[in-house]
């Protein structure tokens, strides 16, 4: 924790601004604003302030560690707890609070009958049962080229802009038209997008559903005013953190808590602004600052060197920007690496960073960040590592659940463990779930052809229901190959899996109340076969155990956590939903294979990794480039992989959908054509180049391939960016101008 | 010759083109005048003296095995000025060019971002199940293409083994001629609803083609004709756009000119402007693309005509001998005004300029004109007579010339593999190399990666273990030595008893590296092989660990670790995509299904161009003493000291005599129509607002005409690609029916009489 002394002056000052009043504080990311406000936190319940009187509103949970962090290392007077949460925590909260008033005059269809939050991959999973009719059967969206699962994300997106800019949802089409510089004849698309959201919209109203879109439309529109009511019976002091990543409805919300709240600190990053694709609007939160009685500018950096900042201020100069000169040399604070391969890149990225911690650098303070991370980069740069020693940890949000080898595992268990489903799982997926779950550190692995060897022996296709046999069953030579210590863990998961069978089978206990549901299969009497209780018993009580593969895997629990996170919020949507329907509530096993057959289809999508995390431990960071902005930590060393590539300044496309026209700051009529995706481009690079060097303390090693991992030859905006600051450093080709895959320029530390 | 690094010395003509600075210029270049080097040389000269910041040189080929060849000149070129190599330019195809400009804007086009570009394999599979589905739904509809005299047992065997094939190949290219004229299935057939005349093969086409545009759409995917009629779109609609890339693209540099297709002509138009700069270089001569594609050398020609335009001629060649060349040139004077037809003689499908021989003195001289060898063979063979024919001539010929290059050049793969399969089946101790469809490259990256795959399938088995040693030393292949130790190793690996021993040993457990006493055999007498190993199980076992990963991204990880040639990384690449859209349709595939996809690839059952069939450059230097057996179209660009020709007969080369056959022309065709022919008329005509009929046969007339034209470049090209030696045969073609083609006739008249060569038997 950071003692008061610790504090530069202008820290200090805002830390001990007076307890009432509104404050502005204002500045580029790593200069002490957030350090600032945690200390006035810790200042305000040392001096006496009820912990619930305090509310700190964040746009997504990882920009409110540094408060959790803080508060749960502090040492406080005993009391309540000050309130972390973000805009739609509160929604919800309070929706759920206040539904018996809300309901009717929101048009839902039942305030008798509880509301249903849905998740994104819920209501995705809503969507699909809407628009694949629509698709199948009346040809709509034939005019896009579009994945599934992508067209029901950027219709959902369509609403939730709408409720977040606060227009109407049905002005999505009208909004969108005009903009459009493509083939006319596409049009229609428009039209399909409005009749599909109408569709969903009143189903949600139809079966007491909120999606995120309607949470915050009927939040806005039905429960500011009552909320705000109770909020600030106990609330009197607000931190708005990073509100510049935050959208134009939650800044209305601040505006009309800024004028009843006692004293407020409002942060705001000035050139940041990356969740712009999710509706945060940058001019709406500087608008604030006329809500607040006093702006403090925080303009040094306390992160990046001198280097550092002069090359930050070059860059952004080549970019078209206006940046102060610094002094500094900018040529000390990075240096290019040229391969020819892709794979070259990653070889010298894991030997950099294995050098840099040989030198004392804490693994901690390296990141190696790429903008999209695929899964074949991600697996080869954390083996390469892995081989020199270093240790990682990687966070890759929003990609498919099933693509997380831990998940199919447990998906393989969880067929095995009710054969009532009749789905056997394929012995080659139990061989990798006996991998994954069997292995123990380097030493006790279990490789491919042992785990093959175990699969295959002990679990006979021919016999059905498809069981496990016990290790000592397997003839002695097997057994030998495979190694004892290895069958005893696998008889321990066997015997686990074994008694899940065995008590879903059983019969129904008088004790387990039935949820008003009605017999459906014959395996109705069970224990409790939920999936995500069956998947939190089994990491809990097996895979995480001293021993097994998953004991101290941080990558595996965080994805094991989205799992159970994921089938609960499935399962309870579910329940809901079937029993606005019908009186006899969906059987949970129906829902279990549901699920599964979500999961495996691709469409639920790991949306909680990185959702309220552990601090981290001390490893290299492997991770989108985004991924890290929002952990929002500085490193002492980034590595930026496929520097060349294209990645750094694009958006990702969403043909029905817009951020930019769908926008406050859209004028109507305006058309979205190249030019305005090129300005777009910059800007996006500027954001993130600045962005990643405000985080940065002492220099940044650019990987260069000349052939991207598909064979490609990309030649994108950044490496033209550092192409000419190295033409005005006059740092020449690299002396021989010829070598390639050779080190140059000069590397603190490499 | 190709990517040598020997010092360039441009002689005078090659020295007009480098002085070029900007504006429009269009140049005539012979075979074997050094255009690649000139042009590269060109490109670095530009990169290093006129280029702005955020400015590039663009150079367009036509095949990915140029764009590597282009790359790697300019490169050199570039680091002996001392500049960064990879900046300032970049080379690709019309089609990654158009790939470049879609992604670069995806939502103008209506794409996603994660939009996939189907390989010709799979677009070819989403047609066949169209044309599947179309004749289920219509079992008669091709009854009216179909000659009236058939009985209705041929009748029936036509439509069941002939007739989904020759709809495929038709409705192929009429989806490709729809997508060039930018017209999707709707408009195509409301033009047929308006036109006056009912257009049934059109009309059947158009179904086909709409029912594939879903199968397109369904799939989010594009096929490389959408791509161009896209990218073209973005240029037409978005001024911005096209502004931007103009500002971008300072310099634009077109190889192939010749080849170009009118979309190609009209992008790289509009992307230089009316006053950009634009260099274009071809040899009008060397166009055989014109029956596949839209490609038409006149375009060139007229560019070369145009007010604005500086033409220059590249007419120098050192690549072959005086008669060779002679032999060449008298074919061009032949077509003007010696050629039997009329309408040809008119049509000039050959024009000049000559070849010239190099000057004295010039670093490249002609081979000396007393090597010069031509065989015009006058027997009238069988066609298996006539491969039995050349392979006992090579065999005479090879075991004396193993430091020379030599090639058979057929003009359908399909009499590649029979002269192969000749060799192979007599046991002929002739090394080939074997450049047909479905490159060797293709295979064997496949091959490689099904391998690992299939190891992985069954990681307990030392026999695939062994397999995935041969496959990681592959490259040892080509040394006897080195890969009789290849061998000697897998030996050893595929009888471990118990691979997890080597691979995994166990704490405590038995090591076969340090335990087996034929591993310790090997490392009393090949110390490395033992860090060799080590290396290899340490890769294994990255491997086994990359098994759980989605195909995709397991093939990408292989990729990364085995390939380094640019064409087996984008070729990894195209696969994991194929595979991961069957993984996403086939949730219950696993490795042996996907191994099983790719073996089939790799054994060519299905043909996978995801690149260009000549993906890699090939470099017949680097074959001496072995024999690629080619086609003559892949054949352009490259050059052998001793070059066969097969099958010059009236069926490949017509020449509008009566009594020739046509290939299109399909004897069970009503009328004899060449039905691809007359469906793009009909198509043309329905899109046509000044059209108001449509003949029938018109179109096949004049397909007869084209197929003439091109098939006269085609055998200028193939003559040219000798340096001293030149062989041709023909043969009566499976029917008996064929003679020698009229240009045999003549070429061998003009050889014996007027040139001083060798023409005895070979």
């Amino acid at each position: 924790m950071i003692k008061p002394e610790q504090l530069t002056p202008l820290q200090s000052q805002a830390a001990s601004l007076p307890a009432t009043g509104r404050f502005f504080l204002e500045g580029p990311a790593g200069t002490g604003k957030t350090t600032a406000a945690v200390a006035r936190l810790l200042r305000l319940l040392n001096e006496g302030a009820p912990a619930d009187s305090i509310l700190i509103v964040a746009p997504q949970p990882t920009l409110a560690l540094p408060y959790i962090e803080a508060l749960r290392r502090a040492d406080l007077p005993p009391g309540g707890q000050a309130r972390i949460t973000t805009l739609s925590g509160i929604a919800r909260e309070m929706i759920a609070l206040f539904w018996g008033q809300v309901a009717p005059s929101a048009g839902f269809a039942s305030a008798a009958a509880p509301p249903t939050f849905l998740s994104l991959e819920t209501a995705q999973y809503v969507m699909a049962q809407i628009v694949d009719p629509l698709v199948e059967d009346q040809g709509y969206f034939e005019t896009v080229t579009l994945p599934r699962g992508r067209l029901y994300s950027q219709l959902i997106d369509n609403l939730n802009k709408a409720a977040v800019v606060g227009f109407p949802h049905t002005e999505v089409a009208e909004r969108l038209k005009p903009a459009w510089a493509g083939d006319p004849a596409s049009l229609r698309m428009y039209d399909e997008v409005q009749d599909a959201i109408n569709r969903f919209r009143a189903y949600c109203l139809n079966h007491n559903l909120l999606d995120f879109s309607l949470l915050i439309e009927t939040f806005m529109r039905h429960g500011l005013p009552v909320c705000s009511e109770m909020l600030f019976r106990r609330a009197s002091h607000l931190i708005l953190e990073n509100v510049e990543e935050d959208t134009p409805a939650a800044h209305q919300v601040f505006r009309s808590w800024l004028a009843r709240c006692e004293s407020a600190l409002v942060l705001f990053d000035s050139d940041a602004g990356y969740r712009r694709f999710l509706g945060a609007d940058e001019d709406s939160a500087s608008g604030l600052r006329a809500f607040c009685d006093q702006t403090l500018d925080f303009s040094d950096s306390l992160v990046a060197s001198p280097s550092v900042q002069a090359l930050t201020s070059e860059l952004a100069r080549i970019m078209g920007q206006y940046a102060e000169h610094v002094q500094g040399d900018p040529a000390a604070a990075f240096d290019y690496d040229l391969a020819r391969f892709a794979p070259e890149s990653l070889d010298w990225a894991a030997k950099g960073a294995a050098e840099l911690i040989r030198q004392g650098a804490p693994p901690g303070e390296i990141v190696i960040v790429a903008p999209f991370m695929s899964d074949a980069l991600r697996f080869s740069l954390i083996e390469r590592l892995r081989e020199r020693g270093v240790t990682a940890r990687s966070h890759r949000p929003s990609r498919a659940l099933r693509d997380e080898p831990v998940v199919r595992a447990m998906l393989a268990l969880a067929r095995l463990a009710n054969p009532a489903w009749g789905l056997p799982p394929d012995a080659r997926d139990l061989a990798y779930a006996l991998m994954a779950s069997l292995s123990a550190g380097e030493t006790g692995a279990l490789d491919l052809a042992r785990a093959h060897l175990l699969a295959f022996s002990a679990y006979p296709k021919s016999d059905h229901p498809a069981r496990l046999a016990p290790f000592e069953s397997l003839p002695p030579e097997i057994q030998e190959r495979i190694t004892y210590t290895i069958g005893e863990k696998y008889d321990r998961l066997r015997e686990w899996l074994e008694a899940h069978i065995r008590a879903t089978a059983a019969p129904p206990t008088e004790d387990k109340p039935k949820r008003g549901r009605r017999k459906t299969v014959e395996t109705t009497a069970r224990l409790d076969p939920a999936l995500d209780h069956f998947f939190s018993r089994l990491f809990g009580e097996v895979l995480s155990a001293r021993g097994f593969g998953l004991h101290k895997d941080l990558i595996a629990a965080d994805a094991v956590a989205a799992l159970v996170e994921s089938a609960r919020g499935f399962r309870a949507a579910m329940e809901r939903i079937a029993a606005f329907d019908s009186p006899a509530a969906m059987d949970d096993s129906v829902i279990a294979r549901e699920y599964v057959r979500m999961v495996e289809a691709g469409v639920i999508a790991n949306q909680y990794i990185g959702a309220w995390q552990r601090p981290d431990a001390d490893a290299v960071l492997v991770a989108p480039a985004y991924t890290f902005l929002m952990n929002n930590r500085p490193a002492a060393h980034q590595f930026w992989l496929d520097a060349g590539g294209r990645g750094w300044s694009e958006r990702i496309y969403q043909p029905l959908t817009h951020p930019v026209v769908l926008s406050r700051t859209w004028a109507a009529g305006d058309v979205w054509d190249g030019d305005s995706e090129d300005a777009y481009r910059r800007e996006t690079l500027f954001r993130l180049v600045v962005g990643l060097l405000r985080r940065c303390r002492t220099a940044v090693h650019l990987g260069i391939a000349e052939l991207s991992e598909t064979g490609g030859m990309d030649q994108g905006l950044l490496i033209e960016v550092f192409n000419r600051l190295l033409r005005r450093l006059n740092v020449p080709g690299d002396g021989t101008a010829g070598s390639s895959n050779q080190h140059e320029g000069r590397a603190d530390g490499i | 010759m190709k990517g040598e690094p020997m010092a360039f010395e441009p002689r005078a003509a090659q020295r007009e083109i480098l002085s070029y600075t900007g504006g429009k210029l269009g140049v005539a270049a012979v075979p074997g005048s050094g255009k690649t080097r000139t042009l590269s040389a060109l490109a670095a000269q530009l990169v290093a003296e006129r280029l702005h910041d955020g400015e590039e040189v663009l150079i367009v080929t036509l095949v990915n095995a140029a764009v590597e060849n282009f790359t790697t000149q300019i490169r050199g070129f570039l680091k002996d000025r001392g500049l960064l190599m990879n900046v300032g330019y970049r080379v690709r195809t019309l089609h990654s060019m158009c790939a470049d400009i879609v992604r670069d804007n995806p939502g103008l086009v209506a794409l996603s971002d994660g939009f996939a570009i189907l390989d010709e394999r799979e677009a070819a599979d989403i047609l066949s199940d169209a044309v599947t589905a179309y004749l289920r739904a219509e079992p008669n509809a091709a009854d009216h293409l179909l000659a009236a005299d058939l009985d209705d047992g041929r009748r029936a065997a036509l439509v069941r083994d002939d007739l989904p094939g020759l709809l495929t190949d038709i409705a192929s290219a009429f989806i490709q001629r729809a997508k060039d004229l930018a017209l999707l299935p709707e408009q195509v057939l409301e033009n047929l609803q308006r036109f006056d005349q009912p257009l049934p093969l059109a009309a059947m086409c158009a179904a086909i083609y709409a029912s594939y545009q879903r199968g397109l759409n369904y799939r989010g995917a594009v096929d490389f004709q959408d791509l161009i009629r896209l990218a073209l779109q973005a240029l037409e609609r978005d001024e911005a756009l096209l502004r931007r890339l103009r500002a971008r693209w300072r310099f634009i540099l077109e190889d192939e000119a010749q080849d170009s297709s009118r979309l190609q002509e009209r992008i790289l138009r509009l992307l230089c402007g009316e006053d950009g700069s634009w260099v274009r270089v071809g040899d009008p001569n060397q166009a055989i693309y014109e029956t596949f594609t839209t490609a038409d050398p006149e375009l060139l020609w007229r560019f070369l005509d145009e007010v604005g335009v500086r033409a220059v001629d590249l007419p120098d060649s050192g690549r072959s001998a005086e008669p060779i060349i002679a032999l060449a040139n008298h074919l061009i004077d032949w077509t003007a005004s010696g050629h039997p037809n009329a309408a040809i003689r008119q049509r000039r499908p050959l024009r000049p300029p000559h070849i010239q021989p190099t000057p004295p003195g010039d670093p490249q001289p002609n081979p000396p004109a007393d090597e010069a060898r031509i065989v015009f063979v006058g027997t009238t063979f069988t066609p298996a007579q006539e491969v039995e024919y050349v392979a006992e001539s090579l065999a005479r010929w090879l075991p004396d010339h193993e430091d020379e290059t030599c090639a058979v050049l057929v003009p359908r793969n399909q009499r590649g593999y029979q002269l192969i399969d000749f060799i192979n089946k007599n046991h002929l101790n002739i090394p080939t190399v074997e450049v047909l469809q479905s490159s060797t490259s293709t295979r064997q990256a496949a091959g490689v990666l099904g391998n690992v795959l299939n190891y992985l399938a069954k990681p307990d088995t030392a026999g695939w273990l062994s397999m995935v040693y041969r496959v990681w030393q592959r490259d040892t292949r080509d040394d006897p030595d080195r890969n009789a130790r290849t061998l000697e190793i897998a030996r050893i690996l595929s009888q471990i008893a118990h691979v997890e021993d080597f691979l995994a040993p166990a704490p405590g457990g038995r090591d076969w590296l340090r335990e087996d006493s034929d591993a310790a055999a090997l490392f009393e007498t090949d110390p490395p092989a033992a860090d060799e190993l080590r290396a290899f199980r340490d890769l294994v076992r990255r491997w086994q660990n990359a098994a759980v990963l989605p195909i995709d991204q397991l093939l990408l990880v292989l990729a990364g670790d085995l390939f380094r040639a640019q064409a087996d990384l984008a070729l990894a690449h195209s696969l994991a995509v194929v595979l991961r859209g069957y993984a996403s349709r086939q949730a219950d595939w696993r490795l042996p299904q996907f191994t099983e996809e790719l073996a089939s690839i790799a054994r060519n059952q299905r043909r996978f161009l995801g690149m260009d069939d000549a993906a890699r450059a090939f470099n017949p230097d680097e074959h001496r003493g072995r024999v690629a057996v080619t086609t003559m179209h892949s054949a352009k660009g490259l050059e052998w000291d001793r070059v066969y020709l097969l099958s010059v007969n009236s069926y490949d080369f017509p020449s509008g005599m009566p009594g020739e056959n046509y290939y299109d022309e399909k004897y069970f065709a009503r009328d004899g129509l060449n039905l691809r022919a007359e469906a793009l008329a009909q198509l043309q005509a329905s899109a046509d607002p000044f059209t108001f009929d449509y003949v029938e046969g018109a179109a096949t007339g004049r397909a007869r005409q084209e197929l003439i034209g091109e098939r006269l470049r085609l055998l200028y090209v193939s003559v040219t690609r000798a340096r001293r030696e030149l062989i041709v045969t023909f043969n009566s073609g499976r029917g008996r029916s064929s003679q020698a083609a009229e240009g045999f006739i003549e070429l061998r008249r003009y050889a014996q009489a007027e040139l001083d060569v060798t023409m005895e038997d070979v």
